[in-house]
């Protein structure tokens, strides 16, 4: 008895029991005990960590959903099409986990459906918040074909299927313009700190920036998540497609890399990251994790063709996109708004429990739905399939 | 816009007796302890710079940046003058809080159920023909309250008859004007007045163009997305059509060679 408690004691099971113990508790610190026992927010710094990594993060990473989806729909990029429910899924994870993360940030949470009735056309917020309402709604029909494949009874799955299948398109339509939309608008939101952010980062093109460098980032996270379950939960893609999302990327992320010198041209406040200054240490911290290494790795064959390889330069991806976006929204506002902020262990507790709860139903849902072609044969460093073309191997 | 009120502050004659302050602490409940900044308990408060004393108050912005940022519509304009909160509509985004220009809107952050809170002008006090708590209690004159057309001619009267004063009134133009002017004989650089960061554009600006292009891209990206859909639609049906033409002529050649 006690051998099967001790065998069933691993590792990952004891990270998960400590991010959950801890995040609950500082849920209950953040609902019972309020702002000021659980922040260390204040009215010079507003937004911390919960808007940094909970919002921006959040959406930023869950791009892929609609990139993959406007690729394999919208384009007829069959290829892609193995890959096309778990970018789905991660980005419905994501946006459930923004939600979720919106009760925490505002103060009075049992009002989270104002925005729906009260409008305000001139605020961008009220556009973000509409957008990830809409679009939280596309991606749960979007996802709903692997609940709904599940059901036991024929007729009503086969007719709602049917159905589901008539409207998909004009779905993904939306769904593509709608996260288009707000993925922009989340930088849009910082158009209004003019005079507060440091130059190195304020600019009146910060929804377009956003825009930009979210798909990359999203492509990664979904690369990181399939390798994952590949490695762990017998998952068999074709890597090649994987691959291909590395060059993707890396496209990607050249292309944001211009546009982002363009506009430090253009804004004059190239020379302010010379200066020695802390923000221009975050500013490099950001230009190689998010562009100098990436681009670098990834015009690697040996990375783009090697697995494991592939998931570290995608890991530092990822890494260089949340250095971006809590720049933004935290190490380039410090100075402009007089705060003096470092996030309190509760905060970032319950975001991590928050991104822990998407992690966990994801794995379940990979072992429990057909979200990608699950295979027990071979190593999966040599799996191939047809070119990726059969979407169940 | 004629029948708009305003508060003119007159950083010359302020005399630093924290009357203004008192006051209005007094008027909401606060208790009467200074305070160094506004806070959630202190809505307007007098700082020291130098051998000045300068007022710290809500702008009251003639097109309040914090009413733009707000999702649900909380913040209004009136049309007396005040920039008003609406404590009903609130979610507690702090979104009004990041906007501001001037920083001025608190947060109760002690509370379980917090709120904005700000100067509202005493709005129901000069909705009733009344003077704001803090100027009536001013002993110097050096915050008075009127017609916002009136206090400006009165500024400029004040800069004309006395060379020391700083030809400028703070608060006419800058980012769009607003409600609370300030003159004063020190520039207004050196008491802790930031440059404008739009100059005399009104914040909104920054995001309506951002916000005035979305529908064109949306009808533009939709369209093209159409566009695109039906184009790989159409290739695949092509594809298909001659993929079975091909199959059609093979089997027709197969029949004849066995034939």
């Amino acid at each position: 008895m006690i051998a099967r408690i001790k065998s069933g004691i691993t590792f990952w099971r004891v990270i998960i029991a400590i991010i959950f113990t801890t995040g609950l508790y500082a849920t209950y610190v953040r609902f019972f005990m309020g702002f000021k026992a659980s922040t260390n927010l204040s009215d010079q710094m507003p937004w911390g960590l919960w808007v940094g990594l909970g919002t921006l993060c959040g959406v930023g990473l869950s791009a892929a959903g609609f990139g993959i989806s406007a690729a394999v729909y919208l384009l007829g990029m069959e290829r892609y099409r193995p890959i096309l429910r778990a970018s789905i899924l991660i980005s419905f994870l994501g946006y459930l986990t923004v939600c979720a993360g919106y009760l925490y940030e505002i103060g009075l949470p049992w009002r989270f459906w104002h925005p729906i009735v009260m409008w305000n056309h001139e605020s961008v917020l009220f556009d973000v918040c509409v957008c990830i309402m809409t679009y939280t709604t596309v991606l749960t029909f979007e996802f709903a074909p692997a609940v709904i494949e599940k059901l036991p009874w024929k007729v009503l799955r086969e007719t709602v299927l049917y159905l589901h299948h008539k409207i998909l398109i004009g779905v993904v339509l939306m769904g593509v313009l709608l996260s288009s939309m707000h993925q922009s608008y989340l930088g849009g939101l910082y158009l209004l700190v003019s005079g507060k952010m440091h130059p190195l980062w304020y600019s009146q093109y910060m929804h377009a920036m956003f825009y930009l460098s979210a798909i990359p980032a999203g492509l990664a996270l979904t690369v990181m998540a399939i390798y994952l379950s590949m490695r762990s939960l017998h998952v068999r893609v074709d890597f090649s497609i994987l691959s291909d999302c590395g060059r993707m990327i890396q496209l990607l992320l050249i292309v944001f890399a211009f546009f982002r010198f363009l506009d430090l041209l253009a804004n004059q406040a190239l020379h302010y990251a010379f200066q020695r200054t802390a923000e221009a240490g975050y500013f490099w911290l950001e230009m190689v994790l998010f562009l100098a290494v990436p681009i670098f790795l990834l015009s690697l064959e040996q990375v783009r063709s090697n697995p494991e390889k592939l998931y570290w330069a995608c890991a530092v991806v990822v890494a260089g996109f949340m250095t971006n976006r809590l720049n933004v929204s935290i190490n380039s506002l410090q100075a402009g708004l007089g705060a003096h902020y470092v996030p309190k262990w509760t905060e970032l507790a319950s975001s991590v429990l928050v991104i822990a709860a998407g992690v966990l139903a994801f794995r379940y849902a990979v072992i429990y739905l057909n979200i990608l072609p699950k295979a027990k044969v071979q190593s999966f460093t040599r799996w191939m399939s047809n070119g990726g073309l059969p979407a169940q191997a | 816009m004629p029948g708009q009120k305003a508060i003119l502050v007159d950083i010359k004659r302020c005399i630093g007796c924290l009357g203004c302050e008192t006051a209005c602490k007094q008027l909401h409940g606060f208790g009467t302890d200074p305070e160094p900044t506004l806070s959630d308990t202190a809505f307007t408060v007098v700082e020291t710079r130098g051998d000045k004393f300068v007022r710290k108050i809500c702008m009251h912005c003639q097109e309040p940046a914090c009413a733009s940022a707000c999702p649900v519509g909380a913040i209004s304009k009136s049309s007396l003058g005040p920039v008003l909160y609406n404590a009903d509509k609130c979610i507690g985004c702090r979104y009004c809080m990041l906007a501001c220009p001037y920083q001025v809107p608190r947060y109760q952050w002690t509370k379980l159920a917090p709120f904005v809170k700000k100067c509202d002008m005493c709005s129901t006090r000069i909705g009733k023909g009344g003077t704001p708590a803090c100027v009536e209690a001013c002993p110097a004159q050096a915050s008075v309250f009127g017609n916002r057309d009136e206090l400006i001619a009165e500024g400029w009267q004040r800069i004309r008859s006395d060379s020391s004063y700083v030809p400028r009134i703070y608060g006419v133009e800058e980012l769009g004007g607003g409600c609370v002017l300030f003159v004063s004989d020190v520039p207004f650089e050196k008491l802790g007045f930031k440059p404008a960061p739009t100059g005399n554009q009104p914040m909104p600006t920054l995001t309506a163009s951002a916000l005035g292009d979305s529908p064109k891209v949306v009808i533009m990206g939709g369209t093209i997305l159409s566009a695109l859909y039906w184009v790989t639609q159409r290739r695949r049906e092509v594809a298909l059509a001659e993929a079975e033409e091909k199959a059609a002529i093979n089997r027709v050649k197969g029949e004849r060679s066995q034939s």
